[in-house]
């Protein structure tokens, strides 16, 4: 994104700070400060942000083109090594070595952290380093030029007055500020020395843009460290589930609705949510897909839905252990079986509630029924498994279930994400940065004008280095002048190459 | 209106065959007739750099012939642009919905998109040139277009967002048109010795060309990969998740990132940047196609 046209290559600007160190007597260097120095060179070149971004790149290619490990699963190192082995067929002998080079998860791999922290300190030493510069060609530039740079300089034209200096001066001014140039006068012995420039603060756009990239990956930190993020969250209609992570937030589905398109495809999702802050109903909206309620920077997103088992447990004595409505949330490996599950903790047990996935018929579980898997703690195998009918109270081991009748449940994605504004503040700053940058570049003339024997002769030139775009501007701005002069004759070059 | 939509598509398709046809006969005869290069004079009121073309003004006194094929040929790209817009206005009223949901929509879009930045950039520039590679290349994706099928599927929930939907792919559209641009400016300029072949633009002007293209796409690239992200935000709960279509525009945006580095980088000035820009403009496909296999959260676009 270095857009600067102005500055020098990085190397040279190492030259010179170099220079600056060592004093002019030279003298041995210190090798710490030589290292520091070569430190400083490294991240300040060009070449060196060049191959960082290409290095990025190269493992955003393989990030792209092989599969990813779903996020969260590299932690559970058994899941994981199933999943690695269910892509075996897929990538043969190379499974290992992606496997060991962390190409399965090439976004949280060493590789992928380093090279950004490298770049990340690479677009800070550049800023660093150009910002002066930049600072010193907009608020105090250079005013007077060689006499060999008005005969050299790529954009370059003399016109014959028969005008004083001091008219010419004025009305090479007013032509230039018809031009929404910024003029600055420099008088000197040969006659009057002027400088215009327009878009002064176009280059800075190249510092916004790579700081802006900076305020990006603060925010991408953040995400990654702060805040929370429940993308299974589940609210069975007409049951008040607390959101947690110390918000003091519930929310209350009161209804849910899924609507279909004649062919089958889904149409719409939504849930009428009632949120409660400590208690206290506070917002009440229907939420959908790309309709999202947000409170106190937590924000909850319509994501899936499905059937809830209302359950009802009461142990020997009669007391309840459990009654709520249990979101079959889960689907089995095969796809044939929707899952629920609650634990009474008083009892060590946990329960499997496990109904036919919809579409998908079970003769042993049938309309009206669950099944449920209880497992005791401490064991692998579950203690009992019965299949039980709605609204009929089963005892199993001392314990009786009632499967009361199903329910809808809405699934939410909260997310409590304090990383995001800092996307949304460096994505703007891009955006505004690479505009200037590109569609206001900085456009500079000088214009010397003598004093000749018929009147004056006005001399004006400007480099042009990546901005074709400028000539034709220049050479209107070159007729304005000898309009405004009505000249004698005029001389007029233009040049190809760059000065 | 959507079959009406789709004979437009077929008429843009034959037109932009018809301008390649005349593009290349126009070169040929451009090669038989012509002694020497021609350039367009640098005069002080020249536009934008030097002119120099390949299907380009003949000599004065050679036969019209060439000059005539290649207007003809701009004529017949101009014509192919207008019926294609025809296409997607029809297709946008028939729908209700900007015309980029799916790969068929987005292949016409594509299209529609790269033959008005040659357009552009021909009216700007006289490069006639490089629309021997881009028209091939739109046409292409019109015969893929018509290949999908023109079936308009009702829109799934996440994608039912007009403004954020016409903003984030219109933008995408406009960009990818840019680089390829670009990209056959960089073919032209890799296939030419540095100094230049007679006849064929100059290399300078298309390392010029390839660089214009390059800055009115990236801001452009920028904005899409940011509004996708506004987007996600609000769709999916999370403005980046790694899905396969983010990280293959992630990867098109630093090889293009490379390159306006690699323009001003020493040893890397000239053909090293020009093949940054082929290999941009391949991610940029990789980009578009990866939705067949990728899979992911984008794969609603299929």
């Amino acid at each position: 994104m270095s857009q600067d046209t102005r500055t020098r290559p990085p190397e040279s600007g190492a030259r010179e700070l170099r220079d600056g160190l060592d004093g002019p007597d030279g003298g041995p260097s210190v090798s710490g400060a030589d290292v520091l120095n070569r430190l400083w060179r490294f991240f300040i070149s060009m070449r060196t942000g060049l191959w960082l971004i290409l290095c990025l790149g190269l493992l955003s290619l393989a990030g792209t083109l092989l599969v990813q490990a779903p996020a969260g699963m590299t932690s559970d190192p058994a899941t994981y090594a199933s999943w690695v082995a269910s892509i075996h067929s897929k990538y043969g002998g190379w499974t290992p070595v992606f496997d060991k080079l962390g190409f399965f998860s090439v976004f949280t791999s060493i590789w992928f952290k380093s090279i950004t922290v490298l770049l990340t300190t690479s677009v800070l030493a550049c800023s660093v380093n150009r910002a002066p510069r930049l600072w010193k060609l907009a608020f105090h530039p250079r005013m007077r030029m060689s006499e060999t740079f008005f005969t050299h300089a790529p954009l370059r034209a003399s016109v014959l007055v028969s005008a004083g200096t001091g008219e010419a001066s004025d009305y090479v001014r007013q032509v230039l500020k018809s031009h929404r140039f910024r003029t600055i006068a420099d008088s000197d012995q040969d006659g009057l020395s002027l400088y215009g420039d327009r878009f002064r603060w176009g280059p800075f756009g190249t510092v916004i843009a790579h700081l802006s990239f900076v305020v990006i990956l603060v925010g991408f930190f953040l995400s990654a460290t702060t805040g929370f993020k429940d993308p299974s969250f589940t609210a069975p209609v007409g049951q008040s589930v607390a959101v947690g992570h110390g918000t003091g937030l519930s929310v209350q589905a009161k209804s849910f609705s899924d609507v279909y398109y004649p062919d089958g495809s889904p149409k719409d999702y939504s849930s009428d949510l009632v949120l409660y802050k400590n208690g206290v109903a506070v917002q009440e909206q229907t939420v959908r897909v790309n309709h999202p309620m947000s409170r106190d920077g937590v924000t909850f997103y319509q994501s899936f839905f499905g059937e809830a088992a209302s359950m009802k447990v009461t142990d020997a004595a009669g007391t309840t252990l459990y009654s709520q409505a249990v979101p079959l949330a889960f689907t089995s490996d095969d796809g044939t079986h929707s899952i629920g599950q609650f634990a009474m903790a008083s009892k060590g047990l946990t329960v499997y509630v496990i109904g036919a996935a919809s579409g998908k018929p079970d003769p042993n579980i049938q309309a009206g029924q669950m099944q449920l898997e209880i497992h005791q703690k401490g064991t692998t195998d579950p203690v009992a498994t019965q299949v039980v009918n709605q609204g009929k109270a089963t005892t199993i081991l001392g314990v009786t279930y009632t499967f009361q009748r199903t329910r809808q449940f809405t699934g939410l994605i909260v997310a409590h994400d304090p990383g995001v504004n800092f996307v949304w503040v460096g994505s703007t700053l891009l955006v505004i940065g690479l505009f200037l940058v590109f569609f206001f570049p900085h456009r500079r003339i000088w214009v010397r004008i003598r004093k000749t024997s018929g009147g004056s002769e006005i001399l004006a030139a400007s480099t042009m280095k990546r901005d074709l775009a400028f000539k034709p501007q220049f050479n209107q701005l070159i007729t304005d002048i000898q309009l405004a002069g009505t000249p004698s004759s005029t001389t007029q070059e233009a040049g190809q190459n760059d000065a | 209106m959507l079959s009406l939509s789709q004979y437009s598509l077929i008429a843009g398709l034959l037109l932009v065959v018809l301008a390649v046809i005349c593009y290349i006969t126009a070169l040929m005869l451009g090669r038989s007739v012509r002694p020497e290069p021609v350039m367009a004079h640098a005069g002080a009121h020249a536009d934008g750099g030097g002119v120099a073309t390949a299907v380009a003004p003949p000599p004065p006194n050679a036969s019209g012939q060439p000059r005539s094929m290649a207007l003809y040929g701009t004529y017949f790209t101009r014509l192919a642009w207008v019926f294609l817009t025809a296409c997607l206005v029809l297709r946008t009223i028939s729908t209700g919905h900007g015309p980029f949901t799916n790969q068929y929509e987005f292949a016409v879009s594509f299209a529609w998109g790269m033959i008005g930045a040659y357009v552009y950039f021909e009216h700007r520039y006289h490069v006639r040139t490089i629309a021997l590679l881009i028209l091939p290349i739109a046409a292409g994706m019109l015969l893929y277009a018509l290949t999908v099928g023109a079936t308009a599927n009702p829109l799934v929930p996440a994608l039912q967002n007009n403004l954020l939907l016409t903003i984030h792919v219109a933008v995408a559209i406009v960009a990818y048109g840019a680089f390829s641009v670009s990209f056959a400016a960089a073919v032209l300029y890799l296939t030419q010795p540095e100094t230049g072949r007679p006849g064929w633009p100059k290399p300078a002007l298309l390392d010029e060309m390839g660089y214009r293209a390059v800055i009115i796409g990236f801001p452009l690239l920028t904005m899409t990969v940011v509004l996708g992200a506004v987007w996600a935000e609000i769709a999916w709960g999370s403005y980046w998740s790694w899905d396969p279509k983010e990280t293959a525009s992630l990867l098109t945006w630093l090889i293009y990132g490379a390159y306006l580095h690699a323009r001003v980088a020493r040893g890397w000035v000239g053909r090293r940047a020009a093949w940054l820009l082929v290999v941009g403009f391949a991610s940029v496909l990789l980009t578009f196609f990866g939705n067949l296999f990728f899979g992911g959260l984008h794969s609603y676009a299929k």
